[in-house]
């Protein structure tokens, strides 16, 4: 399990954002995910929330990482590396008829713009793009409807991670609950075999409780306690 | 020299509130000229007075209770009383409202109500401004969706606000600016006004600043994804605090409306009314308290940063109110108690620099007293 960082600033954000990756499992997918990270796990390992959105809002603007929005809560963000997301849409669409179209979006508008989504305004005037290519780009995965006129970036099959994640969120979640005085130790959960649901792995899940505080961690002689938030 | 003190706020075995209420404390409010009379509304709709100074000699003393507006007072309100203020020039004056329609102005000294007035909703919060010297105006937050403005002077109240969808759950004016007011409201949206202008608000604070791409369209210009129901001003009036039910606590920087994007994690709010939380004054960095069910969340405002829980009420809690003079904080329940947090008192550091402080008296073996008490030695 990783070393529970306490250091602050840009370094340590990289860190995480690296070490979080390597968890997430690039074969249960047939490898054509990215490695998929979420915001709120980057807070269980670097505790300080305003800074880590700070040195993460950078790492955007300069084009080393990408904000995705993944649609289960208004505020939960995915986030992969710029790298690791080209090579798999482009992975994606190699050998289909969109290929060229995707591969110019990923130039001409992935590149030079940081944001999460886009409308028809910008698509059509500022990049040059008709109705027939959005439709394309939304087939090829690309892009997802938001509501008229305007769509999410979005990772090409995300919609298998996403069930996934959820149901093992979901199981991870009951077993705490039916722990006695729903708490557990964090070594004792660790070291139990995770329950069929959990495919992406139990580290990445606990990750992902500790950061979106849906449990707390209380430090005890018998190490870190983790016990089911109230509401 | 002050941080430490908010940073070692406990519960004080040697301070009490005197326990009167019935039921659920829902407001509190401290005079701000001398910082010595506290006033408390509650569900029962009673009103009570207290006075935190100590005249008695021993450290261990109880705030009393110096009157009351109680149940058998003809003109007590009927329902739950949801916010009450001093008049902030001096204590011969205290504004109450309540669940049953209406602000009452009160007269301290006879206890009586000079003015009454009435809405048609109910009143969830109210609030006159600390500094205005040109008007006297009480800015009044209802059920329905339109603010009012009560002007204490000429007793009308046909000034009214209008922008809100809903009903208004929390109203403030800026400590720095007279003229400037702050609603939060449950259709999400917290609007800053100027009350000397006829045209709308001033400007509705915006959580994405401004970034299209970052919300549903559904929730473009709102502050909270869900009803914003706490707004306070920093001392110094260049930042604001508002609290919404989708547990967030956002700060604003008030004078562009910027959401300065510090992140306090969740902050549990489960109110349906308004929450009342308190910000420190008079040290740094300031402290924000903040109700979290049933004990005090305490959070760095500029940072972020949650530095304690303050725990020791039995049941939610439902407002906190900052004493500065002493840096306490007093907050009020549902299970009708006023507690009471006292920084502890740290060990006096020796002093380094004895050059200054009187040498310590050796005492030369040859005056040493010889006499001993135990008989057995004798």
């Amino acid at each position: 399990m990783h070393r529970w960082l306490r250091a602050e600033g840009r370094g340590a954000v990289e860190e995480s954002l690296h070490s979080l990756a390597a968890l997430f499992p690039r074969g249960l997918f047939d490898d054509a995910l990215p490695p998929l990270v979420l915001r709120h796990q980057l807070y269980s390992l670097v505790p300080a929330r305003t800074a880590v959105d700070q040195h993460l809002n950078s790492m955007k603007e300069e084009g080393l990482v990408r904000l995705f929005q993944l649609g289960f809560d208004t505020d939960a963000f995915g986030v992969v590396f710029t790298e690791d997301y080209k090579a798999k849409v482009v992975e994606a669409v190699a050998g289909k008829e969109s290929e060229a179209l995707v591969r110019r979006f990923l130039d001409s508008v992935l590149t030079p713009c940081a944001d999460i989504s886009y409308d028809t305004v910008r698509m059509m005037q500022d990049f040059g793009f008709r109705d027939a290519d959005i439709t394309q780009l939304v087939g090829a995965g690309v892009l997802t409807v938001r509501d008229a006129g305007s769509w999410w970036l979005a990772v090409p099959g995300a919609g298998r991670f996403m069930k996934a994640f959820l149901r093992g969120r979901k199981a991870v979640l009951a077993l705490i609950q039916k722990a006695r005085y729903r708490e557990v130790l964090l070594a004792e959960l660790q070291s139990r075999r995770p329950p069929r649901a959990v495919r992406l792995g139990l580290p990445y899940h606990i990750h992902d409780l500790i950061g979106a505080q849906l449990v707390r961690c209380i430090p005890s002689t018998s190490g870190t306690l983790l016990r089911l938030a109230d509401t | 020299m002050w941080i430490s003190w908010v940073l070692s706020l406990e519960l004080n075995k040697d301070r009490d509130v005197e326990r009167i209420h019935g039921s659920g404390i829902n407001t509190l409010d401290i005079e701000p000229v001398e910082g010595r009379y506290m006033l408390s509304g509650g569900s029962d709709g009673v009103v009570i007075l207290y006075d935190l100074e100590n005249f008695s000699k021993k450290p261990c003393y109880t705030c009393k209770a110096v009157c009351s507006v109680g149940r058998s007072h003809p003109d007590v309100h009927r329902f739950s009383v949801e916010t009450v203020q001093w008049y902030p020039h001096d204590t011969g004056m205290f504004t109450s409202s309540s669940f049953d329609k209406t602000l009452k102005i009160w007269d301290t000294n006879t206890l009586q109500p000079a003015d009454i007035f009435n809405f048609e909703g109910t009143v969830y919060s109210h609030h006159m401004s600390p500094i205005a010297t040109k008007h006297c105006l009480i800015a009044v937050g209802t059920k329905s969706p339109k603010v009012h403005l009560c002007d204490l002077k000429s007793g009308s109240c046909s000034h009214i606000l209008q922008g809100h969808r809903q009903e208004v759950l929390a109203v403030s004016w800026s400590p720095r600016y007279e003229h400037v007011l702050a609603t939060a409201s449950a259709d999400s949206r917290v609007k800053l006004w100027d009350v000397r202008r006829a045209s709308g608000c001033l400007f509705t604070l915006d959580q994405h600043n401004g970034e299209k791409s970052k919300a549903s369209s559904e929730a473009a210009n709102t502050a909270h994804n869900g009803r914003v129901n706490g707004l306070c001003f920093t001392s110094d009036g260049l930042h604001l605090l508002t609290v919404g039910t989708d547990d967030r606590m956002r700060l604003w920087n008030s004078s562009t409306g910027e959401n300065t994007l510090v992140n306090y994690g969740k902050v549990c709010n489960t109110s349906r009314k308004g929450i009342k939380f308190a910000i420190s004054r008079g040290c740094n960095p300031e402290f924000a308290f903040v109700p979290y069910d049933s004990n005090i969340a305490v959070y760095t405002i500029y940072s972020g940063e949650l530095i304690t829980m303050l725990r020791g009420h039995y049941s939610t809690v439902d407002c906190c109110v900052f004493q500065s003079d002493f840096q306490e904080l007093y907050s009020g329940s549902k299970d009708c108690t006023i507690l009471a947090w006292v920084p502890a008192l740290r060990e006096p550091v020796p002093e380094e620099d004895n050059e200054k402080s009187l040498p310590l008296q050796s005492l030369n073996p040859a005056y040493e007293d010889a006499w001993s008490s135990s008989d057995d030695e004798g």
